[in-house]
C-alpha cells in the first residue's frame, strides 16, 4: 500500500479518536438532572427535534433563507456521500461506469453549493463580521474535499492528491468547527428533552 | 493595560470550567456561524447590525470558552477566533448580552443547528455576576428582593394596607361582607403569589384575582412575608441569588402547609420557580405549582365559575409572554378562558410559541440605560397589536403588561390592557350574591 494510503488512515483514526472523545466526555457529563415536575414527554419531543422541527417549514433559518438553507443541505448531502466515498475508496472498492459519472456530476453540484455559502461568508459584510479564520478553512476545505472527491472519480492520476486533500480535512476536523459532526446531535437532543419536559414540543396547534 | 484582575477573570471562567453537565458544552461548541438566526432576533429585525445576532452574542461567550478551555483556542487562538475575557470583551459582554437580548429564545427553536441561544446568553449572565459585572440598575432590583422581600421594596405595613383596602373592595364588588382576601392562613389549599408591580402599581388584578377564588370557592391564601413570584436574580444571572429567592417561597410554602402554590401572572416569575427553582435547590418540591392561568382554566372547566362572554364585547387579543409559553408549555389555556370569557377574540400573527417578544424580557424594563433599544425593538409587537384591530390586549405577564403599557403610550396604540385575571373577573356571573357591576 502507498504512503498516501497509511496518511489518510491514521488520519482517520485520528478524526474518529477525537470524536470519540469528544462524545464519551458528553455521555460521561450526562444529561441536565431536573428537579422540576414535567409537563409533557421528552420521548415524544427529542424524535420531533430530530424530524418536525427540523422541516424547513418550521424554521425560520430555512423558510426566509432558502437559497442558502437548500445549498446548506445540498452541501451537507455532498460531504456525506464524499465521505462514504473516502471509506470505499480506503477498501480499494472501484467506482467505475456511468455511477463515477452520476457521482461525479452530484458533487460538482454540491461543491459549488459549498462554494456559494463560502462566497456568501466573505461578500456580505454581516457573516464576515460574525465569521474567524476557521470559518472561511472549514467551509474551503468540505468544499475542495467534494471537488477532489468528484475528480478522484474520473481521473486516478489525482488520487494521491485526494488522499492528502482528505488527510488534511481528517486532521482538521478535530481541532475546527467541523466537531459540529457530533455536537449538532446533542444539541438536538438537549433541545428536544427541555421543550418536551415544559410540554412545548411536540408542538401543539393553538385552539 | 487590563484593569480587571485574574481573581475576578478566574470567577467568571468559572462557569465554563465546571460544566455540571453536557448541555453548556454541546451548545458553546454547535454554533456554525451560519448566521441564519439574525431575522428571528427582535433586536437584528429593527437594528440591522452584525452585533444584534444571536449568533454573535453565542459566540462571545464561546469564543471565551474556546480560548481558556479548548486545545486549539489555547494554542492557535486566532485561528478558532478565540478571545481573552479582559475589560473589552467584558464591556461587549455586558452590551449584547443584558443590554441587547430578552432571552425570549425564539433564536433557539429557529436555529439551522439547535442551540440554545438564550442558554447561552444566560450562561454568559452567571460569568458576569459571577464578575461582579452585573448592571446596577438589574442589581438593585435584585437587591430590593433579597433585603425586602420583594423587589418593589414594598413596607409590610403598606402592603397590608392595600389588600385591606381591596378587601373591602371586594366586598363592596360582591355584596358579601364574608368575601376576604386571607393573609397567612395556614393549611390552604393555594398560596397565592403576587407580582409585587400589583401591589404597588396594578392593584386591580389583585381583586380580579381575589374575586376569581371567591366565585370558585377556593380555600386560598397570601402570605405578606413572601408573595413575590418574580426573581430577578434568573435575569441577573446570579444562581445563588437565585437559590435564596426561590428557597424563601419554599419555606413559606412549608410554614404556612399549603397544598399548592399558584403563581400569578408573571412569564418569568413563573419559569423561575416552578422550572428552574427546583434545580436552583436541588430538590424536588413536596408541592404542586401552577400558574393562575392553568388554574382559572380548570375553574372554567369544572364549572367552578360562571362567565358572561357578553360583559366583554370588544375585540380582544393576546400577547404569549415567552417564558409562560415558549418556555413553559402554557400556550391553550388561556386561549379558552379568553374563548369562554370574551365575544371577540383574535390572534397577534405570529402567536403562541413564534411569538415575538414584548420587548421588556430578560430584565430590559429594570435597566433604564436601554430604554431606548428596548423601544425601538417594541415596534414589532406594536405593530402586531396594530393589525389585529382590537380593542382590548391580554398580557398574562405582570412585566409584559407594564412594557406593553409603555408601547401603547409611545406608538399610541389606543389599546386597554388587561391581565387574564382581569378579563375574567369582568365577565364572572355570581350565582349568590347580586354583582353590583
Amino acid at each position: 500500500m502507498t504512503w498516501y494510503y497509511w496518511l489518510a488512515l491514521a488520519s482517520l483514526a485520528i478524526c474518529v479518536g477525537s470524536l470519540l472523545f469528544h462524545t464519551i466526555r458528553l455521555i460521561k457529563l450526562g444529561k441536565p438532572k431536573d428537579y422540576s415536575n414535567p409537563i409533557g414527554k421528552p420521548s415524544a419531543a427529542i424524535p420531533y427535534s430530530f424530524t418536525g422541527a427540523m422541516s424547513p417549514a418550521k424554521k425560520e433559518s430555512a423558510y426566509l433563507h432558502m437559497p442558502t438553507y437548500t445549498a446548506g443541505i445540498l452541501y451537507h448531502l455532498g460531504t456525506f456521500l464524499s465521505i462514504f466515498i473516502f471509506l470505499i475508496m480506503l477498501l480499494q472498492i472501484p467506482i467505475t461506469g456511468l455511477a463515477s459519472w452520476i457521482i461525479f456530476g452530484f458533487l460538482m453540484i454540491t461543491g459549488v453549493s459549498g462554494l456559494g455559502i463560502l462566497i456568501k461568508r466573505m461578500v456580505k459584510p454581516q457573516m464576515r463580521a460574525l465569521s474567524n479564520p476557521d470559518d472561511y478553512i472549514s467551509n474551503l476545505l468540505v468544499t475542495i474535499f467534494q471537488f477532489i472527491t468528484a475528480l478522484a472519480l474520473i481521473e486516478s492520476t489525482i488520487i494521491p492528491l485526494y488522499f492528502i486533500v482528505a488527510s488534511l480535512l481528517l486532521l482538521y476536523v478535530p481541532l475546527s468547527k467541523l466537531k459540529h459532526t457530533i455536537y449538532f446531535f446533542a444539541a438536538r437532543y438537549h433541545l428536544g428533552y427541555f421543550f418536551g419536559w415544559r410540554n412545548v414540543w411536540p408542538p401543539k396547534q393553538t385552539r | 493595560m487590563e484593569k480587571i484582575s485574574k481573581e475576578t477573570i478566574e470567577q467568571g471562567l468559572k462557569v465554563l470550567r465546571q460544566p455540571k453537565d453536557s448541555k453548556l458544552l454541546t451548545h458553546l461548541n454547535s454554533c456554525v456561524h451560519c448566521g441564519l438566526c439574525a431575522e428571528s432576533c427582535i433586536y437584528y429585525r429593527t437594528m440591522p447590525e452584525a452585533k444584534f445576532i444571536p449568533a454573535t452574542k453565542v459566540d462571545l461567550v464561546a469564543s471565551i470558552y474556546r480560548r481558556y478551555c479548548t486545545f486549539t483556542g489555547r494554542t492557535m487562538p486566532k485561528l478558532v477566533g478565540a478571545r481573552d475575557l479582559n475589560d473589552e470583551t467584558i464591556e461587549e459582554m455586558v452590551d449584547l448580552l443584558y443590554g441587547a437580548c430578552t432571552m425570549c429564545g425564539r433564536c433557539n427553536t429557529h436555529c439551522s443547528i439547535g442551540v440554545d441561544i438564550s442558554y447561552i446568553v444566560r450562561m454568559g449572565r452567571a460569568m458576569l455576576a459571577n464578575m461582579g459585572m452585573v448592571p446596577e440598575t438589574l442589581q438593585k432590583t435584585v437587591n430590593a428582593a433579597l433585603e425586602t422581600g420583594n423587589n418593589m421594596a414594598i413596607s409590610d405595613t403598606d402592603f397590608v394596607e392595600t389588600l385591606e383596602w381591596l378587601e373591602e373592595d371586594l366586598q363592596f364588588e360582591v355584596n358579601d361582607d364574608d368575601a376576604h382576601i386571607p393573609l397567612n392562613q395556614k393549611g390552604k389549599t393555594m398560596l397565592y403569589t403576587l407580582n409585587p408591580r400589583e401591589p404597588k402599581f396594578f392593584p386591580l388584578s389583585i381583586s380580579a384575582m381575589a374575586k376569581v377564588f371567591y366565585a370558585a370557592g377556593e380555600s386560598w391564601t397570601i402570605s405578606t412575608k413572601m408573595y413575590d413570584v418574580t426573581n430577578y436574580a434568573y435575569y441577573s444571572g446570579h444562581l445563588d441569588e437565585s437559590k435564596v429567592i426561590v428557597q424563601r417561597l419554599y419555606d413559606e410554602m412549608e410554614n404556612l402547609d399549603a397544598k399548592n402554590c399558584v403563581l400569578a401572572e408573571c412569564g418569568h416569575g413563573s419559569r423561575a420557580f416552578r422550572w428552574e427553582g427546583p434545580n436552583y435547590i436541588e430538590k424536588k418540591f413536596p408541592f404542586e405549582v401552577f400558574t393562575s392561568i392553568e388554574l382559572m382554566a380548570q375553574y372554567i372547566r369544572d364549572g367552578r365559575i360562571k362567565l358572561d362572554p357578553s360583559k366583554n364585547p370588544d375585540k380582544v387579543t393576546l400577547h404569549d409572554p415567552c417564558n409562560l409559553v415558549r418556555s413553559g408549555g402554557i400556550l391553550n389555556e388561556q386561549r379558552f378562558i379568553l374563548n369562554s370569557c370574551v365575544m371577540d377574540f383574535v390572534e397577534m400573527n405570529p402567536h403562541g410559541d413564534d411569538n415575538l417578544c414584548c420587548g421588556g424580557g430578560g430584565g430590559q424594563l429594570a435597566m433604564s440605560e436601554y430604554n431606548e433599544r428596548r423601544m425601538k425593538i417594541s415596534k414589532l409587537k406594536a405593530d402586531q397589536i396594530k393589525a389585529t384591530g382590537a380593542k382590548v390586549l391580554v398580557a398574562p405577564c405582570h412585566n409584559c403588561v407594564d412594557q406593553l403599557t409603555q408601547i401603547n403610550v409611545y406608538f399610541k396604540l389606543g389599546v386597554q390592557i388587561k391581565t387574564v385575571a382581569e378579563i375574567v373577573a369582568d365577565a364572572i356571573v355570581l350565582e349568590n350574591s347580586e354583582n353590583k357591576e
